[in-house]
C-alpha cells in the first residue's frame, strides 16, 4: 500500500480515532493518555506538512474515499459518485494554520488545564475539532463540507460551554450553538438545492456545471448567509465575543482557527464554486461586510471592560481585514487581475498573521485569568512586575494587530489598504481608523493590566503555558521580518488557487 | 401529479421554525424552533430524491427495469438526521445547565453576556 | 527580501536601519539633556491634579477617558444591538440573509 497517497485522508482520519481514544488512555493513567496525545499530534501535524509539501511540489492532491486506487476520482460513467478530497495550495495552508494552533493549544493545555476540571474531555473535543477542521480544508465534497462544519460547531460549543460550573459559559455556548445549528442548517438547504438541481455533491463537478440560475442564486445567498455566520462578520458575529470571552484559554485559539476555516469555506465557494458566475456586485457585499466587521468591533472593543470579551472584539474586527482584502479581490479580479491578486493576497497573508498574533493575545489572556482569578480591567493593574513573560507576549501581540511595523500585521494590513485604496479611497481611511482604534484599545488594556504599580501578588504562569506563547511570538516576529519569504512560498500560491488555479483544481478531479 | 407541493410545505416548516425563533423566549421553546427547522430541511432533501412511481432502491429487490427513487438524499438525510440529535442533545444540555445556574429558562433574563 | 504591495514595496530590514537611525538620533538628544533627575526621591512621584500621591495606579477604565467619551454616543448605541438575548442574534441573521438575498438575486 502506498502509504504517501492516502495522506490526506490520515491526517483527518488520525485526529478524530485518537481523539476518542484519549479517554481510555485517561482512564488508566494521565500520563499515558499526554503520550497519546503527543503522538497523535505530531503524527497529524508530520501528515499535514507532508500533504502541504505535495500539494506545493506537484499540484492538487485529489484522493478518492473507497475507490480501488486513490486518484481514480470518476464512476466509469464519467461521473464522482464517490467522497473526494482535494486537497489544493488553499487547503493546504488553511491546514497549516489549523495545525499550527492546534499544536500551540496542546502545549498550553499541559498545565493551563486542571485535572479535576475534566482536563481529558476537553482535550478529546479539542482534538476533535482539529479533525473537524482539517476536513473542512480539505474536502472537495459540499455535503462533507456540512458534516465537517457540524462536527466543527459541535466540538467548538462543548469547549465554549466546558466549564459547566459558571453561569456564563453555558450560557455563550447555548447562544453560539443556536446560531452555528441554524447557520449549518441553511448551508444545508442550499446543498439540497443544489443537488436538486445538478444530482451532484462533487464541489468540482457543480462548480463545471453552475449557469448562475435563480436556484444557484438562492443557494449562494443561503451558503453566504451560513458561512458568513460562523466567520463572525458584523451583524452575524454577536455569538463570538460571547464565545472567545468565555471559552478556555486554550480552546479560544481552536475557535479562532476554526473561524478562519469557515472563510477558507467562503472563498472556497465564492471562487471555486461560484468562480465562473462570479458577480462584482457579492464582492462588494463581502467588501461592505469586511468594513462594518473592522468599524463595528473595533468600536465595541473601546467600551469593553473585561479583557477577554476586549480582546474577542479585537479578533472579530480582525475578520473585517480579510473580508476587505479577498472582498476588494473578488471585486476586481475579472477586469484586472494582477490588482486583485494582491488583495487576495492581503487577505490570505492575514489570515495566518491574525491566527498567530490574535492567537498570542488570546493566550496571554488565559495566563492572566490563571495567574490572577481576575479578567476585570477595574481590578488588574501592575502584573507587569511579577509576570515578565506574559507582559511582554501581550505587547507584542497588541502590537503585531494594531499594525505596528515591524511586527507581522503590518506587512498584511498594509497590502489590504493599497489594494482597497486602489478600488476607493473611503474604504482604505476606515481600514486605518480601525487600525488606530484597535491600537487605543490594546494600549488602554496593557496600560490598565500591566503597568502601574503592583497591586496583588499573582501565581507565576506555568512553563509549558510560556512555551506555547513563545512560539506564536516567534512567528510574529519572524512573519514580520521575513513577510516576502511567506508571501512568495505559501501565501501566492494560496491566493493563485482560487482564481487562476481554478481550472486546475477542477481538472484534477474530473480529468481533461 | 404533486408538482412542487413538497417543496412548498418543507419552506413552511422551515417559516415556521424560524418564527418559532424569533418570537419565543423559553430556550427549549427555541431548540424546539430549530427542530421544526431541521426537519424542514430534511424533508426537503428527501423530497429532492423522488422520482414519480418510483420504487426503494434495493436493487436485489427490484424487478428488473424499475425506476428507483434517488437513493443519495436518503443517505445525507439519515446522516442530518444524526447530526442533529447531537446539536439537539447539546443545546438541550447547556439549557439545562442553564436553568441550573440561573433558575429560569427565559432567553431575554440570559443574558449576563451583553454589550 | 522586499515585498511587493501592488503600488509599492515593504522592507523591514530597511525600516530596522531607519528605526535604528532614529533611535540613535533621538539618544543623541536625550544624553544633552539636564543632568539633575535622581531615582528614588521625590522626582520619581506621578504628579496627579495637583495632589502626590504614592503608588497611584490609572486603571483601564479611566485610561483615554476623554477619547471614549467621545465615542461614547455611537457605542452606547452599537451596546444596546448586543443584547445578550439569543433570539435578537437569529434577527440578525434573518435580516442579512435578507439582504444577501437582495444582492445576489438583483445584483446581477
Amino acid at each position: 500500500m502506498n502509504l504517501a497517497a492516502h495522506a490526506p485522508i490520515l491526517a483527518i482520519a488520525v485526529p478524530l480515532l485518537g481523539g476518542f481514544a484519549l479517554p481510555l488512555w485517561g482512564k488508566i493513567h494521565p500520563s499515558l493518555r499526554n503520550l497519546w496525545l503527543a503522538l497523535v499530534a505530531s503524527l497529524t501535524a508530520a501528515l499535514t506538512g507532508f500533504v502541504a509539501v505535495q500539494v506545493l511540489t506537484t499540484g492538487v492532491q485529489v484522493y478518492t474515499l473507497g475507490a480501488s486506487s486513490p486518484g481514480e476520482t470518476l464512476s466509469p460513467g464519467g461521473f464522482p459518485i464517490r467522497i473526494v478530497l482535494t486537497v489544493d495550495a488553499l487547503s493546504a495552508f488553511m491546514g497549516a494554520i489549523a495545525t499550527l494552533l492546534a499544536v500551540v493549544a496542546f502545549t498550553y493545555a499541559w498545565r493551563y488545564l486542571e485535572e479535576e476540571e475534566g482536563k481529558t474531555l476537553a482535550l478529546t473535543l479539542g482534538t476533535l475539532l482539529w479533525a473537524g477542521m482539517l476536513g473542512m480544508a480539505f474536502t472537495g465534497d459540499l455535503f462533507n463540507l456540512f458534516v465537517f462544519f457540524e462536527v466543527t460547531s459541535i466540538a467548538a460549543c462543548g469547549l465554549i460551554g466546558y466549564r459547566t460550573w459558571t453561569s456564563r459559559g453555558p450560557e455563550a455556548a447555548f447562544k453560539t450553538m443556536v446560531m452555528y445549528t441554524v447557520g449549518g442548517l441553511f448551508v444545508l438547504l442550499a446543498i439540497a438545492l443544489l443537488y436538486g438541481e445538478y444530482g451532484a455533491l462533487n464541489l468540482a463537478y457543480l462548480a463545471r456545471l453552475i449557469q448562475g440560475t435563480t436556484v444557484d442564486r438562492i443557494a449562494l445567498g443561503l451558503l453566504l448567509g451560513g458561512f458568513l455566520m460562523k466567520v463572525g462578520a458584523v451583524p452575524l458575529h454577536m455569538w463570538a465575543p460571547d464565545a472567545y470571552g468565555e471559552a478556555p484559554a486554550q480552546a479560544v485559539i481552536l475557535l479562532v482557527a476554526n473561524t478562519q476555516t469557515s472563510l477558507y469555506a467562503l472563498f472556497r465557494i465564492l471562487f471555486t464554486l461560484y468562480g465562473g458566475v462570479a458577480d462584482p456586485a457579492i464582492g462588494w457585499l463581502v467588501v461592505g461586510l469586511g468594513m462594518l466587521t473592522l468599524v463595528v468591533a473595533a468600536l465595541m472593543a473601546v467600551v469593553q471592560m473585561d479583557l477577554g470579551r476586549l480582546v474577542a472584539f479585537g479578533a472579530v474586527s480582525q475578520i473585517g481585514y480579510m473580508l476587505l482584502g479577498v472582498g476588494v479581490g473578488l471585486t476586481v479580479i475579472s477586469s484586472q487581475p494582477a490588482f486583485g491578486l494582491v488583495a487576495i493576497q492581503g487577505g490570505i497573508f492575514h489570515m495566518l498573521n491574525d491566527a498567530v498574533a490574535i492567537g498570542l493575545l488570546f493566550l496571554a489572556v488565559g495566563a492572566v485569568e490563571k495567574a490572577t482569578g481576575n479578567r476585570d480591567l477595574g481590578n488588574l493593574g501592575g502584573l507587569g512586575h511579577d509576570l515578565g513573560w506574559t507582559t511582554g507576549f501581550f505587547l507584542v501581540g497588541s502590537l503585531a494587530l494594531a499594525g505596528i511595523p515591524p511586527l507581522n500585521g503590518f506587512a498584511s494590513k498594509l497590502m489590504i489598504y493599497e489594494s482597497s485604496f486602489a478600488l476607493s479611497p473611503i474604504l482604505a481611511a476606515l481600514a486605518i481608523l480601525a487600525s488606530i482604534l484597535l491600537l487605543a484599545v490594546f494600549v488602554r488594556a496593557f496600560q490598565g493590566a500591566f503597568l502601574g504599580p503592583r497591586l496583588a501578588s499573582p501565581k507565576p504562569v506555568p512553563t509549558a503555558m510560556l512555551v506555547a506563547m513563545g512560539v506564536l511570538a516567534l512567528g510574529v516576529l519572524a512573519l514580520g521580518l521575513f513577510p516576502e519569504l511567506v508571501v512568495r512560498h505559501l501565501v501566492e500560491p494560496a491566493a493563485k488557487a482560487l482564481w487562476e488555479g481554478r481550472e486546475a483544481y477542477l481538472r484534477a478531479v474530473l480529468g481533461g | 401529479m404533486i408538482g412542487n407541493t413538497p417543496f412548498v410545505v418543507c419552506m413552511i416548516l422551515v417559516a415556521l421554525g424560524l418564527w418559532a425563533l424569533l418570537s419565543r423566549r423559553n430556550l427549549i421553546k427555541i431548540v424546539i424552533g430549530i427542530k421544526i427547522i431541521e426537519n424542514g430541511v430534511n424533508l426537503f432533501l428527501v423530497a429532492t430524491g423522488y422520482v414519480q412511481d418510483g420504487i426503494v432502491p434495493i436493487y436485489t429487490y427490484a424487478p428488473p427495469d424499475a425506476t428507483m427513487v434517488l437513493p443519495t438524499p436518503q443517505a445525507l438525510t439519515l446522516t442530518s438526521i444524526v447530526i442533529g440529535l447531537a446539536t439537539t442533545a447539546l443545546m438541550l444540555a447547556f439549557a439545562v445547565v442553564i436553568h441550573r445556574h440561573k433558575k429560569t429558562l427565559d432567553g431575554r433574563k440570559v443574558t449576563e453576556l451583553s454589550g | 527580501m522586499t515585498l511587493l504591495t501592488g503600488e509599492g514595496y515593504w522592507s523591514p530590514l530597511l525600516w530596522l536601519a531607519a528605526a535604528a537611525g532614529v533611535v540613535l538620533l533621538s539618544l543623541l538628544i536625550w544624553s544633552r539633556g539636564r543632568k539633575g533627575y535622581n531615582r528614588a526621591t521625590e522626582q520619581d512621584l506621578p504628579f496627579l491634579s495637583g495632589e502626590k500621591r504614592e503608588g497611584v495606579h490609572v486603571g483601564g477604565g479611566h485610561l483615554y477617558w476623554g477619547f471614549v467619551e467621545g465615542l461614547r454616543p455611537y457605542v452606547e448605541r452599537l451596546r444596546l444591538v448586543h443584547s445578550g438575548f439569543v433570539g435578537d442574534y437569529v434577527a440578525w441573521l434573518v435580516v442579512m440573509l435578507a439582504v444577501v438575498f437582495l444582492i445576489v438575486l438583483l445584483g446581477g
